[in-house]
């Protein structure tokens, strides 16, 4: 290590305390982390600042989140990782930690298999009963289930510390629905474009091959050997904190991300809603817990399971990774267990040490706790939550008396561990190196006959210097996670995958009618918003040019714009119901609400809302441009709605720069996902959206006739938020008339925005959805736009501009367009009512909830 | 005693439901004392997938579903049951359970808990009779004493339960806490049931919950009126060097041939007579008819 190094180490000595990774007892560096330290010292601890920063802003720019829960900014909250990566040489990873996970997964795959079946261990008195039978995760249900895997447990995945002796220990066994390895794959990537220099001289190990396992165990785990299984992954919702890994890991892996409500079970067999049809699925790789699967057997009242399943599950229809079930594993009270039931299985010892453990079920064990409570944490055998988890030193006499009480109400549902210190490793702080408490989880696949471990995983700090408890629940700093080798390693790929094994759905038959319907929702809120902009920022351009003008009259083209304004956005009263005199006095303001009252029907801002969660939902499809820009139109809504400055002015520039990252968003869109994806949904909604906001615009303006100056103005306003003046100038070289003006944009069949040619363009893309199966007739929708295609034939202009007997209002125009109008409702309707599958709402026969947590 | 049995469960939907998964808890066990000497479960609309499956406590449990539009759902079960109480152990035969106390029990449990692993797990917590409240202990601890004979103990529970609440069918439903009950002392078989297996359970004795049939008997010089019976529900104790034994506390008598079991769970949860999804978005309204009389 270098003086300079030294120096700027300094502070990092300072706060030296306890076990450290980098700094040994006697003050001397470990040389596993010589380096990476040099590494830093040759890139600057200066610019390590600029390119911690870059980080953060590269995780943000890429949508990595992480939403926490009963946080209102928690919602897509930013992944933070730390500059500073975790090291473990691989001679201490492969000999012990992997060796160890290995052993453990095996361990606890037969212990699994031994408690849904013989359960020779409470036979045998290995493991008392009432660790598995008093623990809410043994479900009766899954008694007996047989699977067709070589191994139950596919998935396994560890929290581990270093001990103050210098081992690697064992914190936690999560078997359910493990997270953390997406997040781990994004952080090596990230790091290693900021910074592809830190590695320098180091030889990481790559987690490509463990990924390629994973593929490979979903692929074999199909119950019926097809050569193409279909395998999806299933997720609770975009409201779960680990929805980006959800995503992440759908479009990384190139398997549909669906929710409970995408699937039905039918037939005894697993099938995906799809447009065109059910299609079957074979294996399920699920980010919800057991209890949440199935609504018929586990816990009534989840929406995010599919009720039946597992009965399908029984008969081998499906299966589900990890199975149902599988978090009786999770389990405090195993602890105490495990070294005789490795003995048991293995004749051999645990590998990796675990924390001592007291499981209060036994007598002795109980007194012990009992007298040593003090220095002990208490757990629940079934809960892994903070709340249920005493650190008793923390506690008070009363607290004390009180957990003594519970514990000796219930002794077999609690454990007690010794209270334990892990070591700190250096993480990137306010400029400098400061020790944290780490906690690493790593992940085990089965692999054939054994299991494979990725190189590495998710290394999560303490975000406190003292804190003990490490959970991502609260928010948290991340790290990646190296092993480091002596020989050079394959370097870092992007994802190529064997496209032998690809089942990645992409016919438009086979598109999820969730994924439609949202994408069919974006195209609505994005035409409505664009449209919806154009037109308030033409408004607010005419109440600039027009704020010396005194005169005011209830018929000078400026009322009669703000008036359209309620009507083309169906925000009422507004500006023609009750209170409007009111409004009309201050147009100002009520503009400013319909763009951002976020609690507005109707609003600019509640549009993007609207689109926000359709596009979360949306999130495995999206391109990283497509995020860079979404998140650049977030921002300037941010900074508007700090702004103090709102005027009409202001106002205008800030829909001047919405309107323009809004078309580039739209841009991305049609470039980055294919018709069959689904794009053909979105051009539906985003058409129909606009076609029938042209409408609006049309019977607002159009159809009442004005003194030729106001008509004039209006005509202009109305060109104008169109984007469609210079088109009119260029084709008719006059004057503005309301006949040239409904020639082009209502009747012109070739210009992109009239609303014959939009008009005609639904008719094409309905016409190409696929026939739904189950329903006989030509599906109801294609029949509306035919009809809408149809009326927009007959119409002429010489009737269309007809006046009524007082010469005030053109009532054929008005007609022929609230017909129009209608028709593209019923379209809308009917798609949804053939495409989106509602008259599927789960309810239960019975309403009921029981406490299963 | 041969008794012929009728179960019916019709559901009315405000709107259709395009198709439904269901799991009925409904047949009468086949057990010692106890042979089913016919059994037809008939469903309307006819369900597309049938399957009748042994659960962990050794129920008899049948999924079905119905795929097609349907406004109205009827399940009924019919069987013909031959009850012999008197093939079974009698309590009162047995000078050891029927004196074996608290301590003495405690003990036993302990030391044979390798041989009734199945047994033990009716002491633990479930999902409907966790977290005991210290009232139910205090209820339960008139009756359990160290050195008194469970059996003994656990009768005047019985008659305890039975006097001091009341049978009110309108106060409490399938999900109503026990600690209510306790507090309000009012409820149906089912909650008188579960008071008294989380009694015996506070003390640290193995107590399971049973569903099944009752016989009623019309009262004297009447004849019996269809569809007056009700699906029942009491509890069983288990007294080791014994085994169970069943008590009624609804009405205040340890069950012979009236008493007809369908399945034994650790509480109700373990065994709803019927139980579904549907796929519809109005509401239901249903309808239970039991009868029960000596089959000719």
């Amino acid at each position: 290590m270098t003086n300079k190094a030294k120096t700027d180490f300094q502070n990092y000595f300072s706060e030296f305390k306890e076990f450290d990774e980098v700094l040994r007892p006697d003050m001397s560096i470990n040389p596993k982390w010589k380096t990476l330290l040099n590494n830093f010292s040759k890139i600057g601890y200066k610019n390590l600042k600029e390119k911690q920063e870059e980080l953060n802003w590269l995780m943000e720019e890429n949508g990595v989140t992480y939403n926490v829960y009963n946080d209102p900014n928690g919602l897509h909250r930013a992944w933070d990782l730390n500059i500073v990566p975790f090291i473990i040489h691989e001679s201490e990873w492969e000999l012990t930690v992997e060796k160890g996970l290995k052993q453990r997964a095996e361990l606890l795959n037969l212990v699994l298999k031994d408690i849904y079946g013989e359960r020779e261990l409470f036979k045998n008195g290995i493991i008392p009963q009432e660790v598995v039978f008093a623990h809410r995760g043994f479900l009766r249900q899954c008694d007996q289930i047989q699977y067709k895997t070589s191994k139950n447990l596919q998935i396994y995945s560890a929290d581990l510390a270093r001990g103050s002796d210098g081992r690697i220990w064992l914190v936690n066994d999560r078997t359910q629905a493990p997270s953390g390895m997406g997040y781990a794959l994004e952080n090596r990537h990230a790091l290693n474009r900021v910074l592809p220099n830190i590695s320098e001289g180091i030889n990481i190990k790559q987690p490509l091959d463990f990924f390629n396992h994973l593929k490979q165990m979903l692929f074999d785990a199909a119950p019926q050997n097809k050569s193409n299984p279909n395998i999806v992954i299933l997720t609770p919702g975009p409201h779960n904190e680990t929805y980006f890994e959800h995503a992440y890991l759908a479009s990384f892996l190139g398997y549909p991300l669906v929710t409970g409500s995408d699937l039905v079970v039918r037939n005894g067999k697993l099938w995906l809603k799809t447009l065109k049809k059910l299609k079957q699925i074979d294996v399920v790789l699920r980010r919800i817990d057991d209890v949440y699967m199935d609504p018929l057997e586990l816990k009534e009242d989840s929406y995010l399971g599919v009720a039946g399943l597992l009965e399908v599950v029984r008969e081998q229809q499906v299966a589900i990774v990890n199975p149902i079930g599988s978090g009786i594993l999770e389990n405090g009270g195993l602890i105490p267990f495990m070294n005789a039931i490795c003995q048991h299985f293995f004749k051999e010892d645990l590998i990796l040490p675990q924390i001592a453990s007291w499981w209060c079920g036994q007598k002795k064990e109980m007194d012990f706790v009992f007298k040593n409570l003090k220095n002990l944490v208490v757990k629940r055998i079934d809960r892994s939550s903070r709340e249920n988890i005493f650190f008793c030193e923390f506690l008070d006499d009363n607290t004390l008396t009180q957990l003594k009480t519970e514990i000796a109400l219930a002794p077999y549902l609690f454990v007690a561990q010794e209270k334990i210190s892990f070591s700190t490793a250096p993480n990137f702080v306010n400029d400098n190196l400061e020790p944290r408490k780490v906690l690493c989880r790593t992940f085990a696949i089965a692999n054939k006959n054994s299991y494979s471990v990725m190189p590495g995983g998710l290394v999560r700090v303490a975000a406190e210097r003292e804190n003990l408890f490490i959970s991502n629940q609260r928010g948290g700093i991340s790290k990646d996670f190296w092993i480091v080798s002596n020989q050079n390693q394959k370097p870092l790929r992007n994802y190529a995958w064997d496209s032998t094994s690809n089942n990645q759905i992409s016919d438009i038959n086979d598109l999820s009618s969730n994924v439609a319907e949202n994408l069919f929702w974006s195209g609505r809120y994005l035409g409505r918003a664009l449209v919806t902009a154009r037109y308030l920022r033409v408004v607010l351009n005419r109440m600039s040019e027009e704020q010396f003008n005194t005169r005011q009259s209830e018929f000078d083209s400026l009322t009669i714009l703000y008036q359209s304004i309620t009507n083309i956005t169906s925000t009422f009263p507004g500006f023609v119901g009750e209170g409007s005199k009111e409004r009309l006095k201050n147009p100002l303001k009520e503009i400013l609400s319909l763009i951002l009252d976020d609690n507005r029907s109707g609003s600019l801002a509640q549009t993007m809302n609207s689109f926000n969660n359709a596009y979360y939902s949306l999130r495995s499809l999206w391109s990283k441009d497509m995020w860079r820009v979404f998140d650049s139109i977030k921002k300037q809504w941010v900074k508007l709605k700090a702004s103090d400055d709102l005027s009409a002015g202001e106002l205008t520039k800030f829909l001047d720069r919405f309107i323009t990252r809004l078309i580039a968003f739209m841009a991305l869109i049609e470039e980055s996902i294919l018709v069959n994806q689904g794009l053909l949904l979105y051009f539906i909604g985003l058409q129909t959206e606009k076609a029938m906001m042209h409408v609006e615009k049309c019977r607002a303006t159009l159809v009442f006739n004005y003194e030729e100056q106001v008509q004039y103005e209006i005509l202009e306003s109305l060109l104008n938020s169109n984007e469609s003046l210079n088109i009119y100038r260029y084709s008719y070289r006059s004057f503005l008339s309301v006949e040239n003006v409904i020639k082009l944009i209502i009747l012109d069949t070739e210009y992109t925005k009239s609303l014959a040619y939009q008009i005609k363009r639904i008719e094409k893309d309905v016409n190409r959805m696929p026939y739904s199966e189950g329903i006989n007739t030509i599906a109801a929708c294609k029949e509306k736009i035919l009809k809408a295609h149809t009326k927009m034939n007959t119409l002429n202009v010489d009737s269309l501009l007809k006046l009524n007997d007082n010469a005030l209002v053109r009532q054929n125009l008005d007609d022929a367009l609230a017909e129009i109008s209608d028709l593209l409702h019923q379209t809308i309707m009917e798609i949804s009512n053939t495409y989106f599958n509602h008259s599927y709402t789960q309810n239960q026969l019975t309403n009921q909830n029981f406490p299963l947590l | 005693m041969l008794y012929q049995i009728s179960h019916t469960t019709s559901y009315k939907y405000e709107v259709g439901v395009t198709f439904c998964h269901n799991i009925a808890t409904i047949k009468p066990k086949n057990m010692l004392g106890q042979t089913v000497v016919d059994y037809k479960l008939k469903i309307k609309p006819p369900p597309s997938e049938f399957s009748e499956k042994i659960d962990f406590f050794g129920n008899t449990v049948t999924r079905f579903s119905i795929q097609k539009e349907h406004k109205k759902l009827k399940v009924t079960a019919s069987s013909k049951i031959l009850r012999n109480h008197e093939l079974l152990p009698d309590i009162y035969q047995s000078q050891k359970g029927k004196n074996i106390n608290l301590i003495d029990s405690l003990v036993t449990l302990n030391s044979e808990r390798l041989k009734i692993i199945d047994v033990k797990q009716f002491i633990l917590e479930s999902i409907l009779i966790a977290n005991i409240s210290p009232e139910i202990r205090a209820y339960a601890e008139i009756s359990f004493k160290p050195n008194r004979s469970i059996f003994e103990a656990c009768y005047e529970l019985m008659e305890r339960i039975f006097n001091d609440f009341e049978f009110n069918p309108n106060v409490t439903n399938v999900a109503t806490p026990i600690h209510d009950v306790i507090l309000n002392k009012k409820g149906v078989c089912q909650d008188f049931a579960q008071i008294a297996i989380a009694c015996a359970r506070s003390v640290g004795l193995p107590a399971r919950y049973v569903s099944g049939y009752i016989e009623t008997l019309p009262p004297p010089g009447k004849e019996k009126l269809i569809g007056t019976d009700a699906s029942h529900a009491w509890f069983s104790l288990y007294i080791p060097t014994f085994g169970w034994v069943d008590f009624d506390p609804t009405n205040n008598q340890i069950p012979k041939n009236q008493h007809i079991v369908v399945a034994y769970g650790r509480d109700y949860y373990d065994v709803p007579p019927l139980k579904g999804v549907i796929y519809s978005s109005g509401r239901n309204k249903m309808n239970v008819e039991v009868d029960i009389r000596p089959a000719v």
